[in-house]
């Protein structure tokens, strides 16, 4: 492992003086990259992000943080396919209590076919398109983490098949997908007799549809650029305490798993707006799933429920282009500041059953379940102090519903920080 | 607030059907009660196959006309538990906080695995409480799950901080539960009896699993613990009484295991290996603890049962038994368990034996078969006249007294 770390920073150090040379062999485009010919290449992508964090109240996590390392390689392949390969790299406690650097989970491997604009085909492992912020990448978001519904909710990568493309102000994506994406893997399998085959969840099916909208109402001046979308998503899952769950910001279950057995719907709805130097962003999310069978007495009970959303916005006081590639206009290693970003964020995700009639309970086949939800808001400052660093300041407050299912019994409002440094190529 | 509204929203539920009914009334030990269970048949399957598991199911549980929804159950045990027939906790509160069925948090469903005549711990808990000893209500019941007979249970109650208040009671309006309550756990392969293991309170935590005020600092809960082994260890005979007796009610203790040994019980507090199967009380704003009976399903084991035997083995028993008045008193309350038994222990076995007679014999779960449960029933019955003479001859040998009649 150490040695493919090392050659990456070798490729790294030997390729950036090739940059200014012809643009075949090793050369430097951003990062590392190998120019076989036109339109045949293969790049070299790394992703490093540390953080540093302190809790108010503690509730025992790790001030010193690796969130992600991850190796990579991506190029094109003629002008008509396109490919990406990444992993996690982590350490794996070994038998003798020690640890050890490891290649971890597959992040994207996947094989893009984009000869046209109007129908374009990805196979492979790839994130469904549910979701702005999940399918917005780890480097590229506004904030050091993900909004909570983004998480737990949407259902992030799979394997699958999807078709995608532009048609005039509109952009498609509809794809079948093996399972339901890593966030909505099953936690507990179908309880079988000997012989029988255990379930996952899926297959499912995943369609979002995003265009310019307002475009077509007047009188809106700036705001008719804004992006407008809606997703869906259907698959089935299996008999068992397999349903989505709600977790705090630091990962502490504040709804646990429910028994399901049926269908998982997803419904959600994006905005998206970017003037200038500031962006505004919007979802609303929301799972539901069946409880086909499962109560005490093996009778259907209501849909269970997850609901989220948020409101972002971003400012550079520096005043760079608030787009999906944003480069310091005066980077610190050059004398300048770097680009320095505002943020905030509210933003919910609560859990209940579609019943709400008679006594709630916490149980996981009750019709009425007790509901819960974390509301928190972060505030933040992002400075990009060139193409491949940024350090991301977050103040983050947290106010659960339910003091009995916190990360600390009986309390409800948390404060926490982070300093995260990201180092991208 | 919230708790209190759910217990009133809990109690109507129930309707007037609860309103007639009492704690007095689940443990009648006269009646042989029917408990309903209702729970996903793939829970049942689910508890079942995984019986060494403490996993909670959700359920629903009938008694009397009265069902309580959505209750926690859960496989329970250490040597009794069961794929066949497993034992129960049932928690009412486990996913509604503060829901109470007729005042309590829990009831466990004893599945009688360990005692072919299926009535040894509902007896002994009877007699211990009519010895005065703290020790929870029970009686029997047919136990169907989504209505299919599942078998015979003992019905007992949960020592905890409910039971606490009713053994206790209540002083000046503030009811005696708030004191530390343990579990003693009996650590496989580890036998303990009383020796001191040292300023650090892990060994002590390890054997005290604490079920009230968990919150509190460790030094809190098992530090009056610590300085109790301690100070049984350490004292000498001459002080032994002044010094260890605010820690400890020793007369309480004396009567326990007196009447512990009366009923031949062989794996109590002064057991075979070691001590086990009690709870241990720390009363509310004291630091004197006092003992509470549980899982006496090994008793009634032989009538020549030493009335001594192991005394001098345990740390505890044997320095307070060499104080003149606590030995005098142990041989006395042998005595006077000789004078209740006389009058009521053997017709109580029979008149149980009578109740649950038809029950056991249509168990299709308990491991054990009829025969042999018809065989320690003949057995046990005879226990109560041969111990209660047994013990009358050996009480007055110690004594140095005269022998009644019939003495060997």
């Amino acid at each position: 492992m150490k040695r493919l770390l090392n050659m990456a920073i070798v490729i790294a150090c030997v390729a950036a003086p090739a940059a200014a040379q012809d643009k075949k062999g090793l050369v430097w485009n951003d990062r590392p990259s190998i120019v076989f010919g036109e339109d045949v290449s293969l790049d070299i992508k790394g992703r490093l992000l540390m953080e540093w964090r302190t809790f108010n109240p503690e509730i025992g996590e790790d001030t010193f943080h690796l969130r992600t390392a991850r190796l990579g390689a991506a190029g094109e392949l003629t002008r008509h396919f396109d490919w990406e390969i990444e992993r996690e790299i982590g350490e794996v406690e070994q038998e003798d209590g020690t640890g050890q650097i490891a290649f971890g989970e597959w992040k994207d491997v996947y094989l893009r076919w984009e000869t046209f604009d109007a129908v374009r085909v990805i196979g492979g492992r790839f994130k469904m398109p549910f979701g702005l912020e999940q399918t917005t990448g780890v480097t590229e978001l506004d904030f050091a983490y993900r909004a909570l519904g983004s998480v737990a909710l949407a259902p992030g990568r799979d394997r699958g098949v999807m078709i995608f493309g532009d048609l005039g102000r509109f952009s498609y994506e509809a794809g079948v997908f093996d399972d339901d994406g890593d966030n909505g893997e099953s936690n507990e399998p179908q309880f079988v007799s000997d012989g029988d085959d255990l379930e996952d969840v899926g297959p499912s099916f995943a369609v979002r549809v995003t265009g310019d909208l307002l475009r077509l109402v007047p009188g809106i001046g700036r705001l008719r650029s804004a992006n407008l979308g809606i997703a869906y998503t259907n698959s089935k899952i299996p008999e068992g305490l397999n349903s989505l769950r709600g977790e705090s910001f630091w990962g502490r279950d504040f709804f646990d798993r429910v028994y399901v057995k049926g269908r998982r719907q997803r419904l959600g709805a994006q905005f998206e707006w970017t003037p200038g130097p500031a962006s505004l962003k919007a979802e609303w999310l929301q799972s539901r799933e069946q409880r086909n069978e499962q109560s005490n007495r093996d009778a259907d009970l209501s849909d269970y429920i997850g609901t989220a959303w948020y409101v972002a916005g971003t400012w550079f006081v520096t005043g760079e282009d608030k787009d999906d590639n944003v480069n310091p206009r005066q980077p610190l290693f050059k004398g300048g500041p770097g680009a320095i970003e505002l943020a905030a964020r509210y933003e919910r995700l609560g859990f209940a059953s579609a019943t709400t009639a008679g006594t709630s309970f916490t149980n996981p086949r009750a019709d009425f379940l007790t509901p819960n939800s974390d509301t928190v808001f972060t505030a933040g400052v992002n400075w990009l102090t060139s193409r491949w660093t940024r350090v991301i300041v977050n103040a983050i407050h947290e106010d659960l519903e339910d003091p009995a299912r916190s990360p600390l019994a009986g309390t409800t409002s948390f404060w926490s920080g982070l300093v995260r440094l990201n180092v991208v190529f | 607030m919230t708790k209190t509204l759910l217990a009133i929203v809990v109690a109507l539920g129930l309707g007037s059907a609860a309103a007639a009914q009492t704690p007095d009334d689940l443990f009648n030990p006269g009646a042989l009660q029917r408990i309903e269970l209702w729970l996903n048949s793939s829970d049942w399957a689910k508890l079942k196959a995984a019986f060494q598991e403490n996993t909670y199911y959700p359920a629903d549980v009938t008694w009397d006309g009265i069902t309580v929804r959505n209750v926690g159950i859960r496989s329970r045990g250490l040597g009794s538990r069961s794929s066949t027939k497993p034992g129960l906790r049932v928690d009412f509160d486990r996913y509604a906080s503060g829901q109470q069925f007729l005042g309590l948090k829990s009831f466990v469903l004893d599945n009688l695995t360990q005692d072919p005549t299926g009535v040894k711990e509902t007896v002994a808990m009877r007699f211990l409480s009519r010895l005065g000893i703290p020790a929870p209500r029970e009686t029997h019941a047919r136990l169907y799950v989504n209505g299919d007979y599942a078998g015979l249970y003992g019905l007992v109650e949960s020592v905890d901080k409910t039971m606490m208040g009713r053994v206790f009671g209540t002083i000046d309006d503030n009811v005696q539960n708030d004191g530390y309550l343990f579990e003693y756990n009996y650590v496989l392969g580890s036998a303990w009896r009383f020796g001191y293991e040292g300023a650090n309170l892990a060994p002590y935590k390890a054997r005290f699993d604490i079920k009230t005020n968990e919150s509190h600092a460790e030094s809190a809960i098992w530090g009056p613990i610590e300085e109790l082994v301690r100070l049984v260890n350490n004292t000498p005979s001459s002080s032994f009484e002044a010094t260890v007796g605010p820690h400890l009610d020793l007369g309480a203790f004396v009567r326990y295991i007196a009447a512990q040994n009366f009923i031949a019980q062989n794996d109590g507090f002064n057991g075979y290996d070691g001590m086990n199967n009690f709870y241990f009380y720390r009363l509310e704003d004291s630091p004197s603890h006092v003992f509470v009976a549980w899982d006496e399903d090994n008793a009634f084991l032989q009538p020549d049962y030493s009335i001594t035997l192991r005394n001098d083995d345990n740390v505890l028993t044997r320095k307070t038994l060499e104080l003149p008045v606590y030995q005098a008193q142990y041989f006395g309350v042998l005595s006077e368990a000789a004078g209740s038994a006389s009058e009521w222990l053997r017709d109580e076995m029979q008149r149980q034996l009578d109740m649950i007679n038809a029950a056991m014999l249509s168990d299709a779960f308990k491991p054990y078969s009829n025969e042999d449960h018809a065989a320690a029933r003949e057995s046990l019955l005879a226990f109560a006249p041969a111990r209660i003479s047994y013990v009358r001859c050996e009480v007055a040998k110690q004594a140095g007294a005269t022998r009644p009649s019939g003495c060997q």
